[in-house]
C-alpha cells in the first residue's frame, strides 16, 4: 500500500474521532446547562416576536437604541399594567378561604347527586358501586387539601361571636359549610369503615394535613430561582440589539466553498422557524378562541371562559397541553362552581360538565381537523409517534423547558438534515 | 430625485466600435461590457464598509441610512489566490461585489479548459440575477487572483431588506434593473455589430 493510500484512512478515522468528540461536548454542554435553557429560549422569544416592531421603527429613521429604550418602555408599561390588573383580580384571603369552602362543598353536592347518595352518603348509584373505592379516597384528598386548618378558622370564629352583622353572619355561613365539608367527610370515612380523620371532631377533622402539604411551603432559595432567569433580558436585549453580527459571525465561521449552501440551508431553516412560530402563535389563539365561544356558549361566564381560554392558548404550545388545560379548567369549573348561564336552553346543572366535556372535545377536533392543516401546513407537521416521542423524551431529559423545545428542536432538525442534503447536492459536495 | 445610472466607459468601449475590430476584440468587449466596474472607483479606498458601499452602483442611490442597513446583511468572505468564489452550473444564491484584490472570471470552453473572460476590481459586482431569482445556475466561475475580499448579498438577506424596508429594496431593484438592462442592450449591440461583421469579412 502507497503512503498517500494508508494516510487516508487515518484522517478519516481522525476526522471521524474529532466529529465525535465534538458531538459528545455539545450533548455534555447541553445538559450541563439545561437550567439555562428556558430563561435562553424565553429571551430568544421574546427578541424575535418584539423584531418586527423594533424594524418598522427603524423605517421611521429611528435610531436602534432609541427604538428598544422605547420598545422596554412600552414592555414595562405593559407588564406594570398586567401585573396591576391580575393583583387586582386575585381575592384577598378572607375570599380564597370562602372560596376553598365553597368549592369542597360544591364539590361534594355535585359528587353526591352524580352517585345518587343518600342522606347519610350509605347507599348510591351503580356508577358508584363501580367507582367507589378509587373515587372516595381522591375526594378525602381534595377535600384535606382544600379546607380550612385552625389557624385559618380562627379569625372566622371570632368574627362569629361578634356582634350580629353582616360580617358575622358571613363568618357563619363560612363556618357552616367547613362542618359540612368536614361531615361529609367524616360519612364516608365511615362508608368505607376507616378510622382516623373520620373519627375525629368535626373541628378537629381538618387540622392535620398530609405530609405532602407540608413540605410545599419551604420556600427556594432566592438565588436559585432567580440566578438562571437573569439571563432571559440579557439575552433578550442582546438580540434585539445585534444587527446581524451572529448570523454573520456563524456564516464567517463556514468554509468559501460551503458558503453558498450555508446561506441556502440558512434560508430554508429561517422559513422553517418562521412558520413554526406564525403557525403556532395563531393554533394557540385559534384554539384558545375557539374553546372561549364554546364554554361561553355552553353556560361558562365571559370572564371565566376567557381566563381558561387564555390558559389553553398559553399551554398549546406543548402538544396535547392546550386540550388537557381546557378539560381540566372546564370540568373545575362545571364541578366547582353554581353560576352559569348557558346560550342553549338544554344545558342544565346536571349536564352541565358533560357539555363542557363536549365543548373541550369539539375544540380539540376544529385544531387537529381545520387549524392545524390550515395554519401549521406540512412543513412544520409531524407525525403523531414523533411528537409523542418527542415530547415524552425531551420532558425526561430536561422537564418542562423539554417539552416546550422538543417540537421545534425536531422541526428544525428535520428542515436542517433535508435542506442541507439537497444544497449539498446541488452544489456538488457529496 | 432618481439619478440616473453610470457606466462611464461603456459607451466608448461599445458603441462606437471600430471598424477593424477582431472577432476577439469584440468577445472581450462583450465580456468587458457585462463585468467592468464604473472607472474611476477601483482607486478610491473605502474607509469602512458603508464608505465602500457608496461607491458600488448596486447601492449608489442609498442614502448613508440605507447603506449602513446594507452594511449589516453583507457577508465579507475572504479568498487565498486561486480559491474558487463560484462556480459554473452550481446554483447562484448570492451577489457578490468585489472589495478588495482581483477576481478573474472563466468560462469553461468546447475542451473543458477555462477560457478568462474579464479581470474584475473593487468596486465590481456580479450576478446579480441570483439575488433576485430562485434557481438561477451560474454559466461562468470567478476565482481569485492573489488574496482578495469579496461582499456577498444573499437573497435571503435581499428578502429581508425587502420585507423589513421596502423604500430601500425598492432603490437597489430599480438600479438593479437598469444595470440588468443596460447589459442586455450593450450584449445586444455587440451581437448586431459582430453580425454585420461577419457579414462585412464575407464580401469578396
Amino acid at each position: 500500500m502507497t503512503p498517500a493510500g494508508s494516510a487516508r484512512p487515518t484522517a478519516f478515522a481522525l476526522r471521524l474521532v474529532a466529529a465525535a468528540v465534538i458531538v459528545a461536548l455539545a450533548a455534555i454542554m447541553t445538559w450541563s446547562l439545561r437550567g439555562l435553557i428556558m430563561p435562553v429560549f424565553a429571551g430568544g422569544v421574546l427578541a424575535y416576536i418584539c423584531r418586527p416592531f423594533l424594524v418598522r421603527l427603524e423605517r421611521w429613521r429611528i435610531p436602534r437604541g432609541a427604538a428598544i429604550g422605547l420598545l422596554l418602555l412600552l414592555i414595562g408599561g405593559a407588564t406594570l399594567s398586567a401585573f396591576n390588573g391580575v393583583r387586582a383580580a386575585i381575592p384577598n384571603e378572607a375570599a380564597i378561604l370562602e372560596l376553598r369552602v365553597h368549592a369542597v362543598s360544591a364539590l361534594n353536592q355535585r359528587y353526591r347527586a352524580l352517585m345518587g347518595l343518600d342522606a347519610s352518603w350509605g347507599r348510591g348509584n351503580d356508577l358508584y358501586r363501580w367507582t367507589r373505592r378509587d373515587l372516595d379516597p381522591l375526594m378525602d384528598r381534595v377535600s384535606d387539601a382544600l379546607s380550612l386548618t385552625p389557624d385559618e378558622r380562627a379569625p372566622f370564629v371570632t368574627l362569629a361571636e361578634g356582634p350580629t352583622d353582616e360580617a358575622a353572619s358571613r363568618a357563619n355561613r363560612l363556618l357552616d359549610g367547613d362542618r359540612a365539608n368536614a361531615r361529609a367527610r367524616e360519612m364516608r370515612a365511615r362508608r368505607r369503615g376507616l378510622a382516623g380523620p373520620a373519627t375525629e371532631s368535626v373541628d378537629e377533622t381538618v387540622t392535620g394535613r398530609p405530609a405532602a402539604f407540608t413540605g410545599r411551603n419551604e420556600p427556594p432559595t432566592i438565588g436559585g430561582a432567580l440566578s438562571p432567569w437573569l439571563v432571559a433580558p440579557l439575552i433578550f436585549l442582546f438580540l434585539l440589539w445585534d444587527p446581524g453580527t451572529l448570523r454573520r459571525g456563524l456564516l464567517r465561521a463556514i468554509p468559501n466553498r460551503l458558503f453558498e449552501p450555508a446561506l441556502a440551508v440558512m434560508e430554508d431553516v429561517d422559513e422553517a422557524v418562521g412558520n413554526y412560530v406564525r403557525g403556532i402563535f395563531l393554533e394557540c389563539a385559534g384554539l384558545g378562541l375557539t374553546v372561549v365561544v364554546f364554554f361561553a356558549i355552553v353556560g361558562v361566564p365571559l370572564r371565566w371562559a376567557v381566563v381558561i381560554g387564555l390558559f389553553t392558548g398559553a399551554t398549546n404550545v406543548v402538544p396535547y397541553m392546550g386540550f388537557a388545560a381546557a378539560l381540566m379548567g372546564g370540568l373545575t369549573y362545571a364541578l366547582l362552581a353554581e353560576d352559569f348561564h348557558p346560550v342553549i336552553p338544554i344545558v342544565t346543572a346536571e349536564t352541565f360538565a358533560l357539555w363542557v366535556v363536549g365543548a373541550v372535545a369539539l375544540a380539540e377536533i376544529l385544531k387537529n381537523v381545520i387549524y392545524e392543516p390550515i395554519i401549521l401546513g406540512r412543513t412544520v407537521r409531524l407525525h403523531p409517534i414523533a411528537v409523542v416521542t418527542g415530547v415524552a423524551g425531551g420532558a425526561i431529559l430536561f422537564g418542562p423547558a423539554g417539552m416546550l423545545l422538543a417540537i421545534p428542536t425536531i422541526t428544525i432538525v428535520r428542515v436542517l438534515i433535508a435542506s442541507s442534503a439537497r444544497h449539498l447536492k446541488a452544489y456538488g459536495l457529496v | 430625485m432618481i439619478r440616473k445610472l453610470r457606466f462611464p466607459g461603456l459607451k466608448e468601449l461599445l458603441l462606437p466600435l471600430r471598424p477593424d475590430a477582431g472577432s476577439e476584440d469584440i468577445a472581450s468587449m462583450r465580456a468587458r461590457a457585462l463585468f467592468k466596474p464604473p472607472e474611476g472607483a477601483a482607486s478610491k479606498q473605502a474607509r469602512n464598509l458603508v464608505e465602500f458601499l457608496r461607491q458600488v452602483v448596486l447601492f449608489e442611490t442609498l442614502d448613508r441610512h440605507e447603506l449602513a442597513q446594507v452594511a449589516r446583511v453583507v457577508h465579507e468572505r475572504e479568498y487565498a489566490d486561486g480559491e474558487y468564489v463560484c462556480e459554473e452550473g452550481k446554483p447562484a444564491a448570492a451577489l457578490f461585489v468585489v472589495q478588495r484584490g482581483v477576481v478573474e472570471v472563466v468560462r469553461r470552453g468546447a475542451a473543458a479548459k477555462e477560457v478568462s473572460l474579464a479581470l474584475l476590481e473593487p468596486p465590481a459586482s456580479f450576478e446579480e440575477s441570483a439575488a433576485v431569482a430562485a434557481g438561477v445556475t451560474r454559466w461562468f466561475s470567478v476565482r481569485a487572483r492573489g488574496p482578495a475580499v469579496l461582499l456577498a448579498l444573499g437573497k435571503s438577506d435581499l428578502d429581508a431588506l425587502c420585507a423589513h424596508f421596502p423604500v430601500l429594496a425598492n432603490k437597489i431593484l430599480r438600479t438593479l434593473t437598469g444595470i440588468m438592462a443596460l447589459r442586455f442592450q450593450i450584449l445586444i449591440d455587440a451581437e448586431i455589430v459582430r453580425e454585420s461583421e461577419e457579414h462585412d469579412g464575407g464580401r469578396p
